[in-house]
Formats: C-alpha cells, sequence, structure tokens
C-alpha cells in the first residue's frame, strides 16, 4: 500500500512487535496521531500567533502552558521545545563552550553531544566508564583534576547521560553532577531515554539543564525534543536578541538567538503535547515495563551462551546482549547466516532486531503488553530449540 | 458542504486512528481478548455511523 509516490505506508508497528532500542519509547499514542492529522500543515500551530509573537506565547492551542507544565514536571524552571535533543545540546555547548575550551563528556557519550562540542570549538574530554560500564563520581573528578592540569582550568560544561545508549546503563547523574559543582561546571542531564520514559526531578538531580528527546521516549513524531533549565542558566541560554540591522535598524524583539526564533511550529510540537498527559503518566508505571523486560530477558539468558552485557538485573529495558555462544554459532552452517534470525523473528511477528546481527545487538521492550513480553520470550526459546541450542530448565 | 461533513470526517479518521492503535496492541497475532472485542465492536459501530452521516451530508 502506498501512501505517496513510490513511498510505502508504514505498517511496522501495526503487523509486528517492534524492539528496536531507539524506536520503542517513541510510538506515538492514539491522541498524538489525531493530532498529527488535525496539524499536519506547516505552520499549523501558528493561526493564534499573536504579538509578541513567539511560539512559546501562543495559547491556542495551549503552547505556553504546555511549556509551563514541562518545566514543572521536570522540576525545572523553563522550558523550550526543540528539534530533537542534539538541538538542545548544541544550544547549550554555544552558549558556554568557547574556541579550545575543554568539555566534559563520557565514554558513553551518544556523538551528537561530540558534535555539538566540535561546533562551538570546544574539546572533548571523556570520563571514561569502569569494568561495569558505569561512569562514577570519582571518575568524574579524577578526570577533572587531569583536565584541569592538562589546560589549566576545568571543563566549562559536562555532558553526562543518566541512561547511556550503548549499554542502557543508569548512571549517578546526581553523584556526578555534586563533583561537577565543586569546580563551578555547569551540568546537563541528557535524558533522550528517560524524559518521558520513567520519573525525572531536574532539582533533585542537581542538574543545570535537563533535555529530552520527543521522538526517542516522549511518545512524539520526530524531530522533537525539549531543553529544560533552572532559573539562573535560563537567563543565559534562552537569552533574546540584541542584533540590529545597519541600514533598517530593525531588531527582532524577544526572539531567542540559540533557539533560531520558534522551533517545532507544527505536528511535531501538537503531537508532543496530545502525548504529554499520558508520557505523565506512564512515567508512574516503569515498574511494569521493567517487569514485561524481565520476562524477556530471563528467557534469553535460559538460552545456553548468551550473556547480558548490561548491567544486571536491569534498570532500563533497553539492553545489549551477547548471543556469540548462542544465535550466531548457528549463523556459522545456516544457509541464511547471519540473516537467519531476524528472519526467524520476523516469521514471529517480531522486528527491531538490526538484520545479520548474531553477536552483540540490543532490544528494547519498553510499550509491549505483557502478552507481547510472553510472545516475544516464546520466540526467541522457539527459535533457539529450532536451531538446535540448549536451553537452561 | 457543511462543518458537520467536517467534523464527521475527522471524527471517522479518530475512530479509525483508535482502530490502529488497537492493532498495535495486539500485534502480531491480532487476537482479541474480552474487552478488546467489546472496544473493537464500539469503535466499528461509531465508524459506521460516522461514515453514514458523511454520506447523508456530502451527498444531499
Amino acid at each position: 500500500m502506498k501512501c505517496g509516490n513510490g513511498i510505502e505506508a508504514r505498517q511496522v508497528n501495526e503487523l509486528f512487535i517492534n524492539i528496536d532500542p531507539i524506536q520503542a519509547g517513541g510510538r506515538l499514542t492514539a491522541d498524538a496521531m489525531k493530532a498529527v492529522v488535525a496539524y499536519g500543515d506547516g505552520y499549523s500551530v501558528c493561526d493564534n500567533c499573536r504579538k509578541p509573537n513567539r511560539l512559546d506565547y501562543i495559547s491556542k492551542p495551549p503552547i505556553a502552558q504546555f511549556h509551563k507544565d514541562v518545566a514543572a514536571w521536570l522540576n525545572m524552571d523553563a522550558m523550550r521545545t526543540v528539534p530533537g535533543a542534539r538541538r538542545g545540546f548544541q544550544a547549550v555547548a554555544q552558549t558556554y563552550v568557547g574556541k579550545g575550551e575543554p568539555v566534559l563528556l563520557t565514554s558513553l557519550s551518544h556523538y551528537t553531544e561530540f558534535l555539538a562540542i566540535e561546533e562551538a570549538g570546544g574539546i572533548a574530554r571523556e570520563i571514561p566508564a569502569d569494568g561495569h560500564k558505569l561512569v562514577t563520581p570519582d571518575a568524574a573528578a579524577t578526570k577533572i583534576e587531569e583536565v584541569k592540569r592538562e589546560f589549566g582550568r576545568p571543563p566549562v560544561l559536562a555532558f553526562i547521560d543518566h541512561v547511556d545508549y550503548q549499554y542502557g546503563n543508569m548512571h549517578d547523574v546526581a553523584g556526578i553532577a555534586k563533583v561537577a559543582h565543586q569546580y563551578d561546571i555547569p551540568v546537563l542531564y541528557n535524558g533522550a531515554y528517560t524524559v518521558g520514559i520513567l520519573p525525572v526531578d531536574g532539582k533533585a538531580l542537581g542538574v543545570d539543564f535537563v533535555v529530552g528527546s520527543g521522538h526517542k521516549s516522549m511518545a512524539a513524531p520526530a524531530p522533537s525534543g525539549i531543553l529544560a533549565a533552572t532559573a539562573e542558566r535560563a537567563s543565559e541560554v534562552f537569552r533574546t536578541t540584541s542584533i540590529i540591522g545597519d541600514v533598517t535598524q530593525r531588531r527582532f524583539g524577544i526572539k531567542e538567538p540559540e533557539m533560531m526564533g520558534c522551533t517545532l511550529m507544527g505536528a511535531t510540537l501538537v503531537g508532543m503535547m496530545a502525548s504529554f498527559p499520558h508520557v505523565k503518566e506512564r512515567v508512574k508505571h516503569f515498574d511494569r515495563e521493567l517487569e514485561n523486560q524481565r520476562i524477556v530477558m530471563d528467557t534469553l539468558l535460559s538460552i545456553e551462551g548468551t550473556k547480558c552485557l548490561s548491567e544486571y538485573p536491569r534498570t532500563h529495558t533497553m539492553t545489549r546482549i551477547d548471543t556469540t555462544a548462542s544465535f550466531d554459532k548457528v549463523a556459522e552452517t545456516h544457509k541464511k547466516r547471519g540473516y537467519y534470525l531476524s528472519s526467524a523473528l520476523e516469521e514471529h511477528g517480531i522486528t527491531g532486531v538490526i538484520p545479520g546481527a548474531t553477536k552483540v545487538w540490543k532490544f528494547n521492550t519498553y510499550g509491549t503488553t505483557k502478552k507481547q513480553a510472553l510472545h516475544l520470550a516464546g520466540a526467541f526459546v522457539a527459535i533457539a530449540r529450532e536451531n538446535g541450542i540448549a536451553i537452561k530448565e | 458542504m457543511s462543518k458537520r461533513a467536517v467534523d464527521m470526517t475527522f471524527q471517522a479518521l479518530y475512530t479509525l486512528t483508535d482502530i490502529r492503535v488497537l492493532l498495535r496492541e495486539t500485534a502480531p497475532s491480532h487476537e482479541f481478548d474480552k474487552d478488546q472485542r467489546v472496544q473493537a465492536e464500539r469503535l466499528l459501530e461509531n465508524l459506521e455511523r460516522q461514515v453514514g452521516s458523511l454520506k447523508q451530508e456530502m451527498l444531499k
């Protein structure tokens, strides 16, 4: 079925259980889908834009209230929507990082944090994760001291991922922020895998900025995200323009340079807004999500040779596993080679595992029902048995 | 054409959206439990009514 010239209608989430590690938390709610239908046109949220002409002042639809509500929900003082978490990183880096200045991130940080530093002219310095793939406050303190020796000053900014994209491990952001603040380093909390998934309290974490991803974790269309700040930092990152045209003497009112004026102006924003009440509710029930993850994880670990590379027991639904000694053994002789696993999963109505991956791969059970989690578990066992892999009883 | 026709078009799209979500929640087998079956029946009845109203409005 086509939805446009050469564009296949995407029915992945209707036909399959989708365990793609980055797609799980971004699946739209029914209300978001309805909002997208109504607000798909380009400048659709601008019908009632009145002076002072800025997105976060629009009251119909209730965009202004949404900004206040999200800031309060995260226990921060101000919030702006951004076209993806990466644009939040970019805005903060552009505000605080100068040419040649050191910036702290971690050995598990997302590449877009590196790019934000690079674009600002900064120099990346990584806090190494320990043997358990966890980033600790002690390691942060050691790295800051190293940076001080190297640059003669501490880092100007720290990017800390609460849950990293590589292992889905949960890091002690509060502890790291406490260390960073002893050196007056502002801390950006990367909540791409947490904001909209589990409760996040910026003040309790002691961070200066909270960044979230709408399309990764807030059941919103892409590209969307949020950047929240404390009152002190909001006046810096959300400063207003002061530029004046030399011929026209034009000024641009309360537009914010780091936001490039208005940010999300249609289906992305209203989709995120429509999902928000559901997102607020669902973070309270993350324990149910972990229970479904456990059903699948325990079953995978019952397959002889399978290892969990993420911290275990799991504290997040996105997980990295090693099946080199189980599913990959089969790939060595299977006529479909490594593609047999994704192919077999598809026959069981499951998608989201990278085709060809049989050694180390990630999956995410977020948003599955218990029935679907049991189906996933049963499918992995069935595929293992069909291919002669032993199951530990 | 009337505002009612426009409203009915949106309502039918929204009912179809609710059906779509039900299909997502029950993938891949789409086997409904008792509550889901009741929900599906209600949604389909609404859809028929909405399409009926739309037909009346558009073809009168």
